[in-house]
């Protein structure tokens, strides 16, 4: 399927470019380290990679074209400033089923800090293109993962914990086994160390890191392989503290089961998780207020809050998602997986290497998945 | 392809001086009768098998693709280069050489780090504190990708790397290593720590049969009387035998040493004139050749085998079951 072929998915864009969104063309080749660091070395076999034979880069075929979209405007003179940008254009996966070159649509939205607006204006045009392809009301999932970050900071718990349990958000399998780890406290063998740990759990902490270094530096190690000496003391006495109290109590547990437990439409998620954070005492209003305010911005713009299907739970399986987060669905299950899928991830520049931080949320639309909708054409 | 059965056999270095002692053991000696320098051979006596001499990665690829028959690999090539490898090969034996463990190895320096958990904490960590990931040198992409997958290690990159890759850290350009290890010496000189549950493969040179090969009615043929030989020589190998004759030898006496010694007699049970070969396990045959003459045999002989041919051949029948 070429672009050609599918005037619709033209259509569409064009559609973004008049809701002022500038048409983006990145190139097809693309350095491979970036779509590596963001999205994992999972991502590797799903890519098509070569060596540039002069320089050595590893380069690929653009797998999605948020990255390349992204790379550009950091590159180019308005880095930093607000801009949007829509785009459709071949993306190039290795897929079991289904050809490894196909049509991606979608915007981004960089840099406005109205977050609630910029969030519900990218769900509205999300919306518009299963609408173009003759779907109006798709199934609609959605996420926060703001909100989990909010509770875990809001938790009194281990900063090894917070790390881990942020981590694997993503992966609901690893959370699952880590909150039994949490509660139970590690089963598998007390470090050999032990002893060491627990004496100098107790001590003063800054006299207990210089100890710690200086016993590196006695040791005449060197190579650290990019960590510092001083990031692994601190990271063996956070083993120490972990030692001392490793058992989360059942009730610090029971909280977080709850919390990931919650889902429905937004209103009435909302106030089950207002009711949780008085109950347990956290500090989630931050994050709970602009919830509450892309909800009241989605519902102005005509979106039946009702239907939107929202859970606690929701990830998109990305790291690099730090806010909403949503796929859009075909209800009637002729087409399988994801027609429109998206987020914030306010984290993605930082990433690329930007000096100050940039907000950015956007989604992309699969043209072959919302073809297969079979709409009027 | 010929109708030949083509045999992949390293082209190189020790493993090719133990895949051919290999063959030679078991009466296949390899030929080149163009000379030393030939990549193509045969065995002697033997006209329907081709030899390839290929390097270790080129043999796993081959047979990946069927493109030959059988060859002789580290496990940890198959499994690094075939992706779904027990989909396109079988690994018949391991050969008891080509020893190498691929391993997860830090900087002796991370002292808060003794196993994978260790590492996932670590790598999450280091991701968060520098926005890039930590980058793990290695040539073993797959192996990596999947151990790490396994323990739901995410924040990591890998880098490439063909040679030397235990400097990779004190270099600088990666903060840990995958690579294989024999002894671990070369790893504790580069300042390196193997961690706990860090062993991905043990891996050793195995017998490897190409599923996508054309076995045809002869290749098969002549796979069976390689697989023969072979089986012939292993089963030598994991017997001595033992020859008596005393008049108490009976059927009681011969399931006692069965049940205390390993032993299996090839020919059933004693002549009428209380004439006896027993095939015992070697570690056995002293404490045997006691507990016969204590029960009455004057004389015991031992000697070693060359090979016991038998009607069954469980090599070839885990061949036929898998190809």
């Amino acid at each position: 399927m070429s672009e050609a072929k599918d005037l619709r998915a033209t259509a569409l864009v064009a559609s973004y470019e008049r809701a002022g969104y500038a048409p983006a063309a990145p190139a097809i080749l693309q350095p491979a380290e970036p779509f590596l660091d963001l999205s994992g070395e999972d991502i590797r076999r799903r890519m098509y990679l070569i060596t540039d034979s002069g320089t050595g880069e590893e380069l690929c075929l653009r797998p999605d074209l948020t990255i390349p979209v992204a790379r550009d405007y950091l590159a180019s003179p308005a880095a930093g400033q607000p801009a949007k940008f829509c785009y459709l254009g071949p993306v190039f996966r290795q897929r079991g089923d289904g050809p490894a070159e196909f049509l991606q649509a979608g915007i981004e939205s960089f840099g406005r800090a109205d977050t609630a607006a910029a969030d519900a204006e990218t769900l509205a045009l999300a919306i518009e293109a299963t609408a173009h392809y003759g779907l109006a009301a798709p199934a609609i999932r959605m996420g926060d993962v703001a909100l989990f970050s909010a509770l875990i900071a809001a938790l009194d718990l281990a900063p090894a914990w917070k790390r881990r349990l942020a981590k694997d958000f993503n992966r609901k399998s690893s959370l699952a086994h880590d909150l039994d780890r949490l509660v139970l406290g590690s089963p598998n063998g007390k470090p050999e160390y032990q002893g060491v740990l627990a004496a100098l759990a107790n001590s003063d902490p800054r006299a207990a890191r210089a100890l710690v270094t200086d016993l590196l530096s006695i040791a005449g190690i060197t190579a650290v392989g990019g960590r510092s000496v001083g990031e692994i003391a601190d990271r063996f006495l956070e083993q120490a503290e972990l030692g001392a109290g490793s058992a989360l109590p059942g009730a610090t547990r029971a909280v977080i089961e709850r919390f990931l437990a919650v889902n429905g439409d937004p209103n009435a998620a909302l106030l089950a998780l207002r009711a949780l954070a008085d109950e347990a005492q956290l500090a989630l209003a931050p994050a709970l207020d602009l919830f509450e305010s892309r909800a009241g911005l989605l519902a102005k713009r005509g979106i039946d809050l009702k239907r939107i299907h929202f859970s606690t739970a929701f990830g998109r399986g990305l790291d690099y998602y730090t806010g909403m987060v949503f796929e859009l669905h075909d209800p009637g299950g002729k087409v399988q997986g994801e027609l429109v899928a998206g987020g914030r991830y306010d984290g993605l520049f930082a990433r690329l290497g930007a000096v100050q931080p940039v907000p950015a949320v956007g989604f992309a639309a699969w043209i072959d998945g919302l073809v297969g909708l079979g709409g009027r054409k | 392809m010929t109708a030949r059965l083509v045999i992949a056999v390293p082209a190189k270095g020790r493993l090719q001086e133990n895949a051919e002692a290999f063959f030679a053991r078991a009466g296949l000696g390899l030929v080149k009768p163009r000379g030393a320098r030939d990549y193509r051979g045969t065995v002697a006596g033997l006209d329907d098998i081709e030899v390839a001499y290929l390097s270790a990665a080129e043999i796993a690829g081959q047979l990946a693709q069927g493109a030959v028959h059988l060859g002789i690999t580290g496990e940890d090539l198959v499994r690094e280069m075939i992706p779904h490898a027990d989909d396109k090969v079988v690994l018949l034996e391991g050969l008891g050489f080509g020893f190498a463990n691929v391993v997860v190895a830090v900087p002796q320096a991370w002292i808060d780090v003794r196993n994978m958990a260790d590492l996932d904490d670590v790598a999450t960590a280091f991701r968060l504190k520098r926005d890039r990931r930590m980058r793990v040198a290695t040539k073993y992409i797959n192996l990596t990708r999947g151990f790490f997958a396994k323990h739901g290690v995410i924040d990591y990159r890998i880098v490439e790397s063909s040679g030397a890759t235990e400097g990779a850290p004190a270099a600088g350009t990666a903060e840990l290593i995958v690579d294989i290890t024999t002894t671990g010496t070369t790893l504790a000189a580069n300042g390196l720590k193997v961690i706990e549950d860090g062993t991905i493969l043990r891996s050793q040179a195995n017998l490897v049969a190409a599923r996508g090969a054309e076995w045809t009615e002869a290749a098969r043929a002549t796979a069976r009387l390689v697989f023969d030989r072979i089986v012939a020589h292993s089963r030598a190998r994991a017997f001595r035998e033992v020859r008596t004759r005393f008049k108490g030898l009976d059927d009681k006496l011969l399931a006692a040493t069965r049940e205390r010694f390993g032993v299996v007699a090839p020919y059933g049970g004693p002549t009428s004139s209380g004439m006896m070969t027993l095939h015992c396990p070697p570690a056995h045959v002293h404490a045997l050749a006691s507990f016969l003459r204590e029960h009455g045999a004057e004389t015991v002989v031992v000697a070693e085998l060359d090979y016991v041919f038998a009607r069954d051949n469980p090599l070839y029948d885990k061949l036929a079951a898998g190809i």
